[in-house]
């Protein structure tokens, strides 16, 4: 199973739509990548450069280190499954799953021993005479996968494999997803712009934005130590104050938001005076009913929170499942997020007086990006 | 190695498939569009002759009104086709009921009747005022009223086909959101529907204008009958007339058939333009009136009468032919056959043709939307679908007179000419197929390890094979029923069945031409039945 | 008295219902959402209450007033679809002046009902965009703006947010909700989203085949689900079959699990040896030093807490959270846990089997 590299790689389409703006990407021998981005932030034209569907205007895509730009896409033996799925709709399953043995000619032995293993692994035994048209959403997923897992390929490019289904029958599906593509131990490239599908699936995710990768790491490690306000927020929720750096040491930094204002976060290699961004994980961010008993974010932990960086009002309580959302008002800063367990459902209510604070080694510093905040912060 | 896998090998070359598909653009360009227009190079290499008709202003009379009236009837046919045609669209497309399918049969039947017997049969319904002992209304109508009910006949399908098919592309949740914020239906078609369709009224407009300008065989007997034939003329018909074997063409068809080509241009251009930015206004709205139009008996009585004339103006004079079956002439079927047999060897070759160098060229303008190359030759299919197939028929006669030095027999001019004219129909329906085919099919096909080749002949062209059998069908009934190109071309050297039926007219052979048409009719129509059981099997497996 | 109210309302294409015998009530100012897998009949009900199509069978009530029989422009109702359908000939402005005009409202009138709506959900500047130049989020706020300015007190909402981004779709859940709540429209939004569903609305009627399945708040279906299906719909859950197996001296529920171990549950009124189910949320399993042995194959991280997947010795698989302030547990290991009995659901075990009961498609 080959590694690929893209080296700045760049691709316009006319307009002046910068699809790959200097693209950059190792994706390891055997590792199962998520690209992750908003709409038009150039993640589909990323995976068709891998498999020669799109040429790119300069750059370099490599496979072990060699430059694959004179290799067809018949011969990369990079599949791609698409959002739609693409199943050939005339021919049925099995003609679909037996399409690429067949192409290359291998003996009708080999390929229906291949074919109907693939077929049992992903569960459609039953339907192997029925054409897509006949199969539901997901059906059609598990074809189109074993369609592509049975085409002797190195690498897999999943093109939001799950966008078309039920948000229900997504969740279900993706975990199912990644064990069997592990299980086949391709390189795998699966494009997606939902946050909770990358962070269950992936073994890295590479964060991609107009055009650019921004940031590559675990999930936890993205989650945890976001490199731009904006990750911080796309990857996790996260209540965003901007102000100003005004001290800190090894242990932490602190950063005046409002007038009177300050908050702890991680240390911070910045001058006293610099404009600051804050950023906290709704997650992280603990709202204390003033008056209550000790309330730790847990119980099997000593003491870690400080004490509130200022007050504000519930204003309102989202039961949302295993979580509650809790919004709180708060003089000069607007409103300000926390996700709790839904076990602390009963503490808060429209009016109670809490108390913020966080640790701050969930904060994050940034410098203010150079276009502002709201620039950097839009989703869209 | 098999002539396939060498295929699939060198299809996997960007180099060869360059070649190959610059080798079927120049064929399209040099023996499609050159030949189409090479008449009006003609103006200066024969410039004596030309200054000299145009100098007599006996001659040039006649010669404007014959434009004048091709120009004039085109227009009021495809006027009187939109607005009749567009509740019919709105039937076809919006609504169900029963005999559905049997209505969308019968709406293409006039299109797989040769002009010729159309001719016939809609003079025997309306009626002529002299000359014509038949059965009919015997309504006194001025020969350019006989004209239009004529042209309504083969125009208005392309017309109703058009609007369909744009219709079927306007998202439904428009009209719907309109009215869950108030507006009537009547209200939510005229202010926001309408003003999504002209880009289909443009479509919808060129090729009803264009097929009107074109038709030669119906005109021709249509005037025979009335007996103004040696006066009164269209632009094709004028050709037709003064037609003889012994030249190529004379200086007065290179004259008209020049008009009629640049006018047509001329029109496409700013038929395009004018209808682009012809703004409906929405602005005002009448909710009372919208109300009382949208309930109760308006809208019964709109779809009553889009029925009523689409039976009254279309079906029934077209099928008028038949009670001809109460008092049957004989055939002289020896000649009959002998013409059918030609006629089907032309129309055959022309569409093979079409569709091996057809099919390329229509996935590439499918597939590369948006590239200006692809904007260029769009626009050039178009070219010799508006220019009139008489005006066709004359230049192509010269280009090819002058390319070969009159080497080639009239049999080939005469196919090459069909391919001309039907080559853009089947363009434009393939493109239209592939269009709606998700390139994902054949990508996916390519990262499985498909060459490129097997992509398009394992994915693309089963997929799209309904298309083109149907585009394909199309042409054929178009080249079968095609009068005025084959006469400009060859005069009576290559004997179709329409000439073989005008033929019959003019000599006053009216039960014969009758009984010839009916058994041509049969023949197309059970090639219709093949084709509507073939795309409609296919239909429903890939929906 | 109820704003909407449905009276045994059926809709049937040739043999099919997509809705079938539904009776449902919705307060004023009420924000439902209608939840359930595809081809639950979703879309159809709210195209029904809307006038959009007209029921088969059954009676429509809007305010009181029989409303079957009235076309859908006379009916008030708001549409919001899930393609937006904002008409592409038209600015932003001119849609959502569009209601306003076509009931010949003067047109100073409208364009201020209009800047007032587009102005609520912050679009006011764009408002001489077209369509096409706005992203899908910014669209579909004007598609509600739109809706709004037609002067409706009931919106249906028809998955609107299904087109957009995740991250998208989650902010704009929150910001539909705090708009509409503000003017105290009535809403019916439809969505396969039980988290989208879980966190927007005061009610949620879930629906499966055609048939409204189960209804309650949030916390209630949450909480106390009245049907495996509504329990593995909303939210995760553990679900493992058994038999009950006595009580204890406190009422509680045993039940017996496949391999032999039992566990309690919430109590129940199931006789003994009947077949049943289990429900139990990962929040609800811990870890303990005794108890049902599972081993890891699955550590994943979700944020603020880890997911852990385990197959425990039941044959079940059986997920539980660990705090992100703790150390995970490693693929491999092996541990012991046990569940919250006073969160641990009894259900009857479905007849057509627990697969069946639970599919989505």
């Amino acid at each position: 199973m080959p590694e690929i590299t893209l080296e700045n790689l760049r691709k316009e389409f006319s307009g002046g739509i910068k699809a790959s703006d200097g693209l950059d990407l190792t994706v390891r021998d055997g590792e199962y990548l998520c690209l992750l981005g908003p709409t038009g932030a150039g993640k589909t034209t990323a995976l068709r450069m891998i498999c020669g569907l799109t040429k790119p205007d300069s750059g370099r895509v490599l496979f072990d280190g060699k430059d694959v730009s004179g290799v067809p896409i018949s011969e990369r033996r990079t599949t791609m499954l698409s959002q739609r799925y693409a199943l050939f709709p005339n021919m049925d399953v099995y003609g679909n799953v037996v399409f690429s043995p067949v192409i290359k000619g291998w003996s009708e032995e080999d390929t229906k021993v291949l074919a109907t293993s693939m077929i049992d692994m992903v569960h459609m035994g039953k339907k192997v005479h029925s054409i897509p048209g006949e199969l539901s959403g997901g059906q059609q997923q598990r074809t189109a996968l074993a369609r592509a897992l049975a085409s002797d390929s190195k690498v897999l490019l999943l093109d939001e494999p799950l966008r078309a289904l039920d948000a229900r029958l997504r969740i279900e599906l993706r975990k199912e997803l990644k064990s069997m593509v592990k299980e086949m131990g391709l390189t795998s490239i699966h494009v997606t712009h939902d946050q909770d599908e990358a962070m269950e699936v992936a073994d890295r995710i590479a964060i991609i934005r107009k055009g650019r990768i921004i940031q590559v790491g675990t999930p936890s490690d993205i989650f945890q130590n976001p490199a731009t306000p904006f990750i911080a927020n796309f990857l996790g929720r996260s209540n965003v104050f901007s102000g100003t750096y005004v001290g800190g040491d090894s242990d932490h930094s602190e950063v005046e938001i409002a007038p009177g204002i300050v908050v702890k976060a991680r240390p911070a290699d910045m001058e006293a005076g610099e404009k600051a961004v804050v950023a906290v994980k709704v997650g992280a961010t603990v709202p204390e009913v003033v008056g209550a008993k000790e309330d730790v974010q847990d119980r099997h932990l000593p003491k870690v929170l400080p004490d509130g960086y200022f007050g504000g009002t519930v204003e309102r309580v989202m039961y949302e499942g295993s979580t509650i959302t809790v919004e709180t008002r708060v003089e000069g800063l607007g409103i300000v997020s926390s996700q709790r367990s839904s076990r602390r459902y009963e503490a808060y209510k429209p009016g109670t007086q809490v108390s913020i604070t966080w640790q701050p080694q969930k904060a994050s510093v940034f410098r203010m990006p150079e276009n502002g905040l709201e620039d950097e912060m839009r989703l869209e | 190695m098999s002539l396939l896998d060498r295929i699939n090998r060198i299809s996997d070359n960007s180099g060869a498939r360059k070649a190959w598909f610059g080798l079927v653009v120049a064929i399209f360009i040099f023996i499609i569009v050159i030949p189409s227009v090479y008449v009006i190079t003609q103006i200066f290499a024969d410039w004596d002759g030309v200054s000299a008709v145009f100098n007599d202003s006996g001659k040039m009379s006649v010669i404007w009104r014959a434009v004048a009236v091709s120009f004039g009837l085109a227009f009021v046919v495809t006027i009187f086709d939109i607005i009749t045609g567009l509740p019919m669209a709105w039937i076809m497309v919006r609504k169900n009921f029963k005999g559905k399918n049997v209505l969308d049969t019968l709406l293409d039947m006039p299109l797989a009747f040769p002009t010729a017997v159309l001719g016939l049969s809609v003079l025997m319904f309306w009626g002529a005022p002299e000359g014509v002992d038949i059965p009919g209304l015997g309504l006194h109508l001025s020969p350019f009223m006989m004209l239009i009910l004529l042209h309504i006949i083969f125009t208005y399908p392309y017309m109703v086909r058009s609007l369909s098919g744009i219709l079927e592309q306007i998202e439904p949740n428009y009209e719907t959101a309109a009215m869950t914020l108030g507006a009537s239906r009547w209200t939510a078609v005229r202010t926001i529907t309408l003003p999504l369709f002209r880009a289909g009224l443009v479509t919808g407009f060129i090729l009803c204008f264009a097929r009107s300008l074109s038709e030669t065989g119906g005109t021709q007997i249509a005037l025979k009958m009335l007996g103004v034939n040696s006066f009164y003329f269209t632009g094709p018909t004028y050709i037709a007339e003064h037609k003889t074997s012994a030249v190529i063409a004379t200086p007065e068809m290179i004259l008209i058939s020049t008009i009629l080509i640049i006018f047509a241009l001329l029109l496409l251009v700013v038929a395009r333009s004018i209808i682009t930015r012809m703004g409906v206004s929405t602005e005002k709205v009448w909710p009372e009136l919208g109300r009382r139009l949208s309930h109760g008996a308006a809208p019964v009585a709109k779809d009553s009468l889009a029925v009523l004339i689409l039976f009254l103006f279309v079906l029934i004079p077209s099928f008028y032919i038949f009670t001809y079956l109460t008092d049957p002439g004989s055939v002289d079927t020896g000649k009959l056959i002998s013409t059918t047999a030609t006629s089907f060897f032309i129309a055959g070759t022309a569409v093979a043709f079409d569709i091996v160098f057809g099919v390329p060229v229509a996935i590439y303008i499918a597939r590369h939307r948006g590239d200006r190359l692809v904007h260029i030759l769009d626009n050039l299919v178009n070219v010799p679908l508006i220019v009139p197939t008489t005006a066709l028929g004359v230049s192509l006669a010269l280009f090819w007179s002058a390319a070969t030095a009159d080497a080639l027999p009239a049999l080939v001019l005469v196919i090459l000419g069909h391919i001309s004219f039907t080559y853009p129909l089947i363009v434009r329906n393939i493109t239209g197929a592939v269009e709606e085919v998700d390139p994902s099919y054949e990508e996916t096909a390519m990262t499985l390890g498909a060459k490129p080749f097997q992509a398009f002949y394992k994915i693309l062209l089963p997929v799209i094979k309904t298309s083109v059998i149907a585009g394909a069908i199309l042409a054929f009934t178009r080249s079968l029923g095609e009068t005025g190109a084959t006469q400009a071309i060859a005069g009576s050297n290559v004997d179709t069945v329409p000439i073989y039926i005008v033929g019959l007219v003019k000599n006053g052979q009216y039960p014969e031409a009758a009984m010839a048409s009916i058994i041509l009719i049969a023949i197309c129509f059970v090639m219709m039945l093949i084709v509507r059981r073939l795309t409609h099997r296919g239909g429903s497996r890939n929906a | 008295m109820s704003k909407i109210r449905l009276e045994h309302v059926s809709m049937r294409f040739g043999d099919f219902y997509a809705v079938k015998d539904i009776n449902l009530e919705v307060e004023e100012g009420e924000y439902i959402t209608v939840l359930g897998p595809s081809g639950c009949g979703k879309t159809s009900l709210i195209r029904v209450i809307s006038g959009i199509w007209t029921p088969t069978e059954g009676r429509v009530y809007i305010d009181g007033r029989d409303v079957t029989g009235v076309p859908l422009e006379d009916r008030d109702v708001g549409y919001v679809f899930q393609n937006i359908a904002l008409f592409p000939n038209m600015n932003n402005l001119k849609n959502a002046e569009y209601g306003p005009r076509v009931r010949a409202r003067p047109p100073e009138e409208g364009e201020e009902t209009a800047k007032k709506y587009l102005s609520l959900v912050n679009m006011l500047d764009r408002s001489g965009m077209f369509p096409f130049e706005l992203s899908g989020g910014e669209q579909q706020k004007v598609a509600i703006a739109r809706a709004l300015s037609s002067g409706s007190k009931i919106i249906m909402l028809d998955e609107p947010l299904s087109a957009l981004d995740a991250r998208v779709r989650m902010e704009l859940r929150y910001e539909i909700r705090r708009i509409v709540k503000e003017l105290g429209i009535t809403v019916l939004h439809v969505t396969h989203d039980q988290e989208e569903a879980m966190s927007v609305s005061d009610r949620i009627v879930l629906m499966k085949a055609g048939t409204v399945h189960d209804t309650g708040t949030p916390i209630d279906m949450y909480r106390n689900p009245q049907s495996v299906f509504a329990a593995y719909f909303i939210g995760e859950t553990n679900l493992l079959e058994g038999y009950v197996d006595g009580r204890t001296k406190n009422g509680w529920t045993k039940v017996r699990l496949r391999g032999g171990k039992t566990v309690k549950a919430e109590k129940t009124d199931l006789a003994n040896g009947d077949p049943v189910v289990i429900s139990v949320r990962p929040e609800n399993v811990y870890t303990a030093d005794d108890g049902i042995r599972a081993d890891i194959v699955n550590v994943v991280y979700m944020g603020t807490y880890w997911r852990v997947r385990t197959v425990a010795e039941t044959g079940d698989y059986v997920d539980y959270n660990v705090s992100d302030n703790l150390t995970p547990p490693k693929i491999g290991d092996r541990v012991t846990f046990v569940f919250n009995k006073s969160m641990t659901q009894v259900f009857e075990r479905p007849k057509e089997g627990l697969t069946e009961a639970i599919s989505l498609e």
